[in-house]
């Protein structure tokens, strides 16, 4: 099989691979969101999702363990792509600009830096799961959790910031898969585009949509649980970073 | 130097030899005619610097009508200068206005090394076309018509394909020094056609790895290649690049 490694470590054969892991990544996100979404259908449906996943212990390992091969080859192919091609370039224009429109649309070319997003949706990624990965509290319910911890201005910031490179990230990324698997054809080319957009869009739209869940959401805590102690405990206090690890019951939830 | 036309600032790469370290150096040209093409006016630069006794500038060039590919030269930032579907020896001073400055460079990729100013060594495209092997076209009488039909579509996409002038604008504007365009048009060229069609998975196989050997960068798809190509060589070449390398990896009997 050492012709298929030759293959795959050519500049082409890296490309495909970037492709085909970026496009599996997409299936994950996908699937992420959809439970996600659920925090919308109020604390039975999501907490019963929750724990249904949970229950299976095998198949989230699995799971975890391919998603994370899939991230690790994308990460180190970008950097390995990334190095490469600025040795490729050896020393740098004094002045350059360019002639064509990349995506074909403004907001700064995405094309231009998807090393840059992709290195702040890692940041993101550290950031999301020491929030929810390592970061076993004191027994709060998953709504709950989710809530308390998007609740925060400072999550609420980082958050959204990852949401909005993750959409530049794919405004380029997904159009360009297609280029690289070999997909290019007028007839289909416009649609392409357009699927790329819609998909960035919505995937990020929906991820945003459940930080606003969490200061929109006021009704009671769920039910499940979470220590009676904590629940009475009624605090008026602006929820801070610190009160993210503790529920809080401000007075117009208890209604 | 100034005079009736234009008076321009040239701010020119000198670099003495590959090893030699390079700087721009500025110079002032007056009297320039709209009408003189770019090289025209280089020449003219040229010129009144053997007058003073100075070295002149090395650039490339050959057939100074937009055929050969000789001409290269990065200005203000672009290869072969602002105008699409143009090589450096059309592009007019008329493009430029009275007073402008001109930042002119050499192709800058580490798989075109500089020779001297703003000459580059682009032997690497040579190698990769020799990579490619060869075609088998018989000679003598000419076929009977229709005898080795090819479609129209296919036909016209393979003409497009070779329309490259192997200029080397491509790797110039890529930010990634990428030289896909250039390889894709020459693999397309023939795998469109059935003369090229025998060889077609061992020319891609070998043609790619010249390419990765050369040193130039992967491609990002960020089509600058097909904006500055003044051949107009379209970048759905590179996704049958792409195609045409899987197919023959996977497919094939060639051994990558
Ligand atoms: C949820 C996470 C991510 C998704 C869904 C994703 C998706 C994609 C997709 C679909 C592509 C296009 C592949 C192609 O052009 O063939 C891509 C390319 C790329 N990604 Fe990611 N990616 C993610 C995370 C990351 C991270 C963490 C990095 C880290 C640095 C990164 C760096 C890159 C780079 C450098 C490229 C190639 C850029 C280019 O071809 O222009 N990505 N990604
Ligand atoms: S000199 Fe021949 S193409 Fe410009």
């Amino acid at each position: 099989m050492k012709w298929l490694l030759n293959a795959l470590s050519s500049s082409l054969g890296r490309k495909f691979v970037m492709a085909i892991t970026g496009l599996l990544l997409c299936g994950f996100l996908v699937a992420h969101l959809a439970g996600n979404l659920l925090l919308w259908a109020g604390a039975d449906v999501y907490n019963g999702y929750a724990h249904k996943l949970h229950e299976q212990a095998a198949l989230l390992l699995v799971a975890e363990i391919g998603l994370f091969a899939l991230f690790a080859v994308h990460i180190v192919l970008a950097f390995r792509l990334t190095g490469g091609n600025r040795m490729a370039r050896g020393q740098e224009y004094a002045v350059k600009q360019n002639k064509g429109e990349g995506d074909g649309v403004g907001w700064g070319r995405p094309d231009s830096f998807m090393f840059i997003s992709g290195l702040v949706i890692l940041g993101f990624l550290i950031l999301h799961l020491s929030d929810f990965k390592f970061n076993d509290t004191d027994g709060l319910a998953p709504f709950d959790k989710a809530r308390a911890v998007l609740r925060t201005p400072l999550r609420t910031a980082g958050y959204l910031t990852g949401f909005l490179f993750l959409f530049l990230h794919l405004l380029h990324g997904v159009a360009s898969t297609f280029q690289t698997l070999g997909i290019n054809h007028k007839k289909y080319n416009q649609l392409i585009r357009i699927v790329g957009v819609l998909f960035s869009a919505s995937v990020c739209i929906g991820f945003a949509s459940c930080v606003g869940w969490a200061w929109a959401f006021t009704g009671a805590p769920s039910t499940t649980p979470a220590p009676a102690v904590d629940q009475a405990t009624v605090s008026q206090a602006e929820p801070t970073p610190e009160a993210t690890a503790k529920p809080e019951a401000k007075s117009e939830q208890t209604n | 130097m100034a005079g009736r036309g234009m008076n321009l600032t040239l701010k020119i790469w000198r670099q003495a030899g590959p090893k030699a370290k390079g700087e721009f150096q500025t110079y002032k040209l007056g009297g320039v005619s709209p009408d003189m093409s770019f090289l025209e006016m280089l020449d003219v630069l040229n010129e009144q610097l053997i007058q003073h006794g100075e070295e002149s500038v090395a650039f490339d060039h050959d057939c100074r009508e937009g055929i050969c590919g000789m001409c290269s030269l990065m200005i203000n930032g672009q290869a072969h200068g602002p105008d699409k579907a143009t090589t450096t020896c059309q592009l007019h001073m008329r493009r430029f206005r009275d007073g402008d400055t001109i930042v002119i460079e050499p192709w800058r990729a580490t798989a075109f090394p500089v020779v001297r100013d703003l000459v580059v060594d682009r032997s690497a495209f040579d190698r990769i076309i020799g990579q490619g092997g060869f075609v088998s076209i018989n000679t003598g009488n000419a076929q009977d018509a229709n005898c080795l039909p090819v479609p129209k579509h296919n036909q016209e996409k393979a003409m497009e394909a070779a329309a490259c002038i192997g200029c080397g604008a491509c790797v110039a504007a890529c930010k990634n020094a990428s030289a896909m365009l250039f390889v894709s048009a020459k693999v397309s060229q023939l795998a469109l056609l059935p003369q090229g069609e025998p060889e077609a998975a061992r020319r891609v196989v070998k043609m790619v790895a010249q390419m990765d050997k050369e040193g130039f960068g992967g491609c990002t798809n960020t089509y600058e290649c097909e904006a500055a190509c003044p051949a107009e060589v379209p970048a759905s070449n590179i996704a049958r690049l792409n195609r045409e390398y899987m197919k023959a990896v996977l497919l094939s009997d060639e051994m990558p």
